[in-house]
């Protein structure tokens, strides 16, 4: 059952009503559209009495560039690109969203080597998108210089996947069937070198974030997210396992061949920002292990299957899911027989995790909401696609 | 090796004046000639010590974040990257937005740089090298920081903006709470020099510097002296990622390079006063005209400090804040009042 | 019009389909499971994979919704709409699942596509919420009783609902004959590539 009441936002009588009111107890203030945490566009209509924060309306649509509907327009292979910018921090993970749900509504296996450097990709992917995510928390939080050292890294991820795919940020590198080319020479030394250097600096960070008090004290017991509410709302990905429930997509309904991966799964104690702050860095940790083993297993051999490029999946309908950084990535395609999808519908976990916002905002402080916000780690491009 | 301040540094314009005297002149017009020069010397001092420190932050904060920093304006490491944003200030368009109150809104900067400038006053750079040497050094001192708070509540008032107004209550609401635990942990120092003079502070830590007994002190006088800078952790009035703007939002060109230069006039002021107090002041080996460069160097090592806890550590949230100034370092502060007031009578 | 009543019952022959594959055990027995609480509510229902998949009748998709809840499934993965123009219908698509069960159920309601009403699930699943204001934008489904029904995507003020397949909008670029046979061209993979020097 839904464990919160779900309110209207005002409407303009009574914004003006609370305007002309003598006193300053309950106002509305608006956060966003643009705002100087790196979000994206997103408004935030708070409900303030004094410094506490009543109640919340994202109002999100900034960004949409009608994805769904150019899909329907365009063949499998041509929507490739348009899913990197989706969520255009983690170009990789939507590739292999989208990629992995054609190719089971196609009835395509890729070959091994390509299964392997999917998953490396991918996970190497999920550290650079963490990555990003504690940088800019930390800048939200009044620390800069977290801020910078995440992006040192990132930047030697992004290096890495220049080599692969020639490009920094949204590469459209997966294909349906497999991948289009394999690993240039000598770039497995490299990311092994990369994961050797980068092994340290997650204690770095430590320094600055986890063992500092102040980090503690604002993180702690603040935006706290039921199990209830997570489960009701939909949540996933690592704001759900900050409250505790044990679920990963790659553990629990296994897609490509993660189930040949031995890796944790970090789980939060109570749902507040400090618990997903931890998952996410633990996470990290544990992308390190499944890349690792990665490069250790991947097998020679061809890396792509034999696909018809302008593919026809039979008629039906589909509903896929991956565990991208950000939760649960889900594309629901319908398939009429021909080149072009019928429908082509993206379940983006920003999306849904946003809207938790309504059950985690309302008892925070003002000062806390860029806290919870930031801790939601939403990419405006996935939520509005 | 303390240099004791030698009677001919005190009134060595004693043959100026006689000279005046001879010509004619007033006494007024040589003090007030006199005094005209110690200003512009003394100002002259704040701008390159803050141009210094605008370039020397920003080196820091570069290193601390595997960055260079300024490498090209004027050649070695940037050094003249200050001077280069001083002169873009001062050509910037001087904006004063409608529905401002306009002599408020021009005085507020004032206001707050004149008792930044003010508080230099009673400063020890060395032996003889202070303008006064008035026997309530450090009250005066304290009191005159003070003011400051008026000049953001002018400056957060006077913008016609309701954000701007907010910012500026939230920093006269830290500034006077840290005031508080800031007076009290300084008292320790008082206590055990028996003065309020700047100089006989510094000429009491003759054998130990203060920091030693005062350590807890020190601790927490240094604290409030980074929330009374407005300095993060304690930039809350200033963070730009928070929903308020602060209190300076609306100023633009010199105006706001007015307030900038207080705010670094300020952190010199509170670190200068920190060594005069806790580290011993102008004392270091070596002869008498080192002194000024003891003084400074202890300074600067304060404000290293400073510049590190900046780009080191998150920003402490509203609430947090007022608890840790009212509920911990208060208490702290009366405590180590106590046990120095004891300690002073039984031993 | 009488075709389209008999087909609202019935579009399952009417529609594209996923070729039959078994249900593992657990499908199978969730699936009966499922016709013994919701009975005749459901039309058509099959296990395929771990996945059930069950077209219900518009008028009790909350009752069959609750059954769902009732019986493990408290997660709502995704909520979207699909628009059968030749049909004349409108799907509403609920991907339901577990965080306990392996159990996966795709439960479906067909819309007239003039009218297309439906009550909604939120108070059965909270996420409900903005994936039934996504259909509504987008698809024009309006879900009854729901607690804050306005647009989310677009502009509050938008007249239209885009991913219906006739929308169409004068800012979007219209083809004459020519374009269309180029762009068919252009962007189908077994046409033939133009002759040297000709325009593309």
């Amino acid at each position: 059952m839904a464990t919160r009441v779900i309110t209207r936002p005002p409407t303009a009588d009574e914004l003006m009503a609370t305007r002309a009111s003598e006193t300053m107890e309950e106002m509305y203030v608006n956060m966003g559209p643009q705002h100087p945490s790196t979000h994206g566009v997103l408004r935030l209509l708070l409900k303030l009495d004094g410094e506490i924060v009543l109640d919340v309306w994202p109002y999100i649509g900034y960004l949409h560039r009608c994805h769904e509907k150019i899909g329907e327009n365009r063949e499998y292979i041509q929507i490739i690109p348009y899913t990197d910018r989706l969520d255009y921090l983690a170009s990789m993970y939507n590739n292999f969203g989208y990629v992995h749900a054609v190719e089971k509504l196609a009835g395509v296996t890729p070959p091994e080597r390509a299964e392997y450097m999917r998953v490396i990709l991918g996970e190497l992917q999920r550290i650079a998108s963490h990555l990003i995510w504690l940088g800019t928390f930390g800048l939200d939080l009044g620390n800069f210089t977290i801020f910078m050292w995440c992006f040192r890294e990132r930047e030697m991820v992004l290096d890495l996947f220049e080599q692969v795919s020639g490009q920094r940020l949204n590469y459209s590198f997966f294909r349906i069937g497999g991948m289009p080319m394999d690993f240039p020479e000598g770039w497995i030394g490299d990311c092994k070198a990369f994961l050797e250097w980068f092994k340290p600096r997650l204690k770095e960070y430590d320094r600055l974030s986890t063992d500092n008090i102040i980090w503690q004290k604002r993180t702690q017991g603040v935006g706290v997210l039921t199990q209830e509410d997570a489960r009701a709302y939909g949540v996933s990905g690592p704001m759900l396992r900050s409250t505790g429930i044990k679920w990963d997509l790659r553990r629990n309904d296994p897609y490509s061949i993660y189930d040949r991966f031995d890796f944790d799964i970090p789980v939060g104690e109570r749902g507040d920002v400090w618990d997903r702050f931890w998952v996410r860095r633990r996470e990290m940790e544990e992308s390190i292990k499944i890349v690792e083993q990665g490069l250790r297993d991947i097998p020679p051999g061809p890396i792509m299957a034999k696909v018809p490029t302008a593919i026809k999946p039979p008629v039906g309908h589909l509903y896929s899911r991956v565990e991208s950084p950000r939760g649960e990535l889900g594309e629901y395609i319908v398939s009429d027989g021909s080149k072009r999808p019928y429908r082509y519908k993206v379940r983006s976990p920003a999306y849904v995790n946003l809207s938790a916002i309504s059950a985690m905002l309302p008892g925070c402080l003002v000062a806390d909401a860029v806290a919870v916000l930031g801790s939601i780690d939403i990419v405006l491009g996935e939520v509005d696609r | 090796m303390i240099p004791v301040p030698s009677a001919h540094h005190v009134r060595a314009l004693d043959s100026l004046y006689a000279a005046s005297a001879a010509w004619g002149v007033p006494w007024p017009v040589v003090e007030l000639v006199e005094m005209l020069v110690v200003v512009s010397i003394v100002i002259g001092f704040i701008s390159v010590a803050a141009m210094f420190l605008i370039w020397w932050e920003r080196k820091i904060s570069a290193h601390i974040q595997a960055r260079y920093g300024p490498m090209r304006v004027g050649g070695w490491h940037g050094w003249a990257q200050s001077i280069a944003d001083g002169i873009k200030l001062l050509l910037k368009e001087d904006i004063i937005p409608r529905g401002a109150d306009r002599v408020v809104f021009i005085l507020a900067p004032m206001v707050v740089f004149a008792s930044a400038l003010a508080a230099y006053v009673a400063l020890p750079f060395g032996p003889g090298l202070i303008v006064r040497d008035l026997n309530i050094g450090i009250l005066y001192i304290i009191a005159i920081s003070s003011l400051t708070v008026l000049g953001i509540i002018m400056a957060g008032w006077s913008s016609n903006n309701k954000y701007a107004t907010l910012g500026a209550m939230r920093s006269a609401a830290q500034t006077i709470s840290y005031e508080v635990p800031l007076v009290v942990s300084l008292l320790g120092p008082i206590i055990l020099a028996g003065s309020l003079s700047m100089t006989k502070i510094v000429e009491a830590q003759r054998h130990l510097w203060f920091i030693v007994p005062q350590l807890v002190a020190f601790l927490t006088y240094f604290t409030c002296a980074v929330a009374e800078t407005n300095r993060l952790p304690f930039d809350i009035p200033e963070a730009e990622s928070e929903l308020v703007a602060g209190f300076h939002v609306e100023y633009s060109g010199m105006r706001f390079a007015i307030f900038f230069l207080a705010e670094y006039a300020n952190m010199f002021t509170v670190c200068a006063i920190a060594t005069t107090m806790f580290l011993g002041g102008w004392a270091g080996p070596g002869p008498e005209v080192l002194a000024p460069f003891w003084f400074l160097g202890k300074t600067f090592f304060l404000l290293f400090v400073m510049l590190w806890l900046r780009w080191s550590l998150a920003r402490v949230r509203v609430d947090q804040l007022m608890y840790l100034g009212w509920k911990v370092l208060l208490p702290i502060a009366f405590a180590n009042l106590v046990v120095t007031g004891v300690a002073v009578l039984v031993v | 019009m009488a075709e389209a009543a008999k087909a609202a019952h019935k579009p399952e022959a009417a529609l594209p389909r996923m070729a039959e594959s078994d249900g593992t055990p657990e499908a199978k027995a969730f699936l009966e499971a499922l016709r013994a609480k919701a009975g005749d509510a459901i039309l058509e229902a099959r296990a395929r994979g771990r996945e059930v998949v069950a077209q219900v009748r518009p008028d009790r998709n909350v009752e069959v919704a609750q059954a769902l809840y009732d019986m493990g499934l408290e997660y709502l993965n995704c909520l979207c709409g699909v628009d059968w123009i030749a049909q004349n219908q409108i799907e509403v698509v609920y991907n339901v699942s577990s965080l306990s069960h392996p159990v996966k159920v795709e439960m479906k309601v067909f819309l007239p596509r003039d009218d297309p009403r439906v009550r909604t699930v939120v108070p059965i699943w909270a996420s409900a919420n903005w994936h039934e204001r996504e259909t509504y934008d987008l698809f024009g489904v309006v879900f009854e009783e729901h607690p804050d029904l306005r647009r989310i995507l677009l502009p509050e003020d938008w007249m239209g609902y885009p991913l219906r397949k006739d929308y169409e909008d004068e800012r979007m670029p219209r083809f004459d004959a020519a374009e269309k046979k180029r762009r068919a061209r252009l962007f189908s993979r077994d046409a033939e590539a133009p002759a040297e020097g000709e325009e593309k």
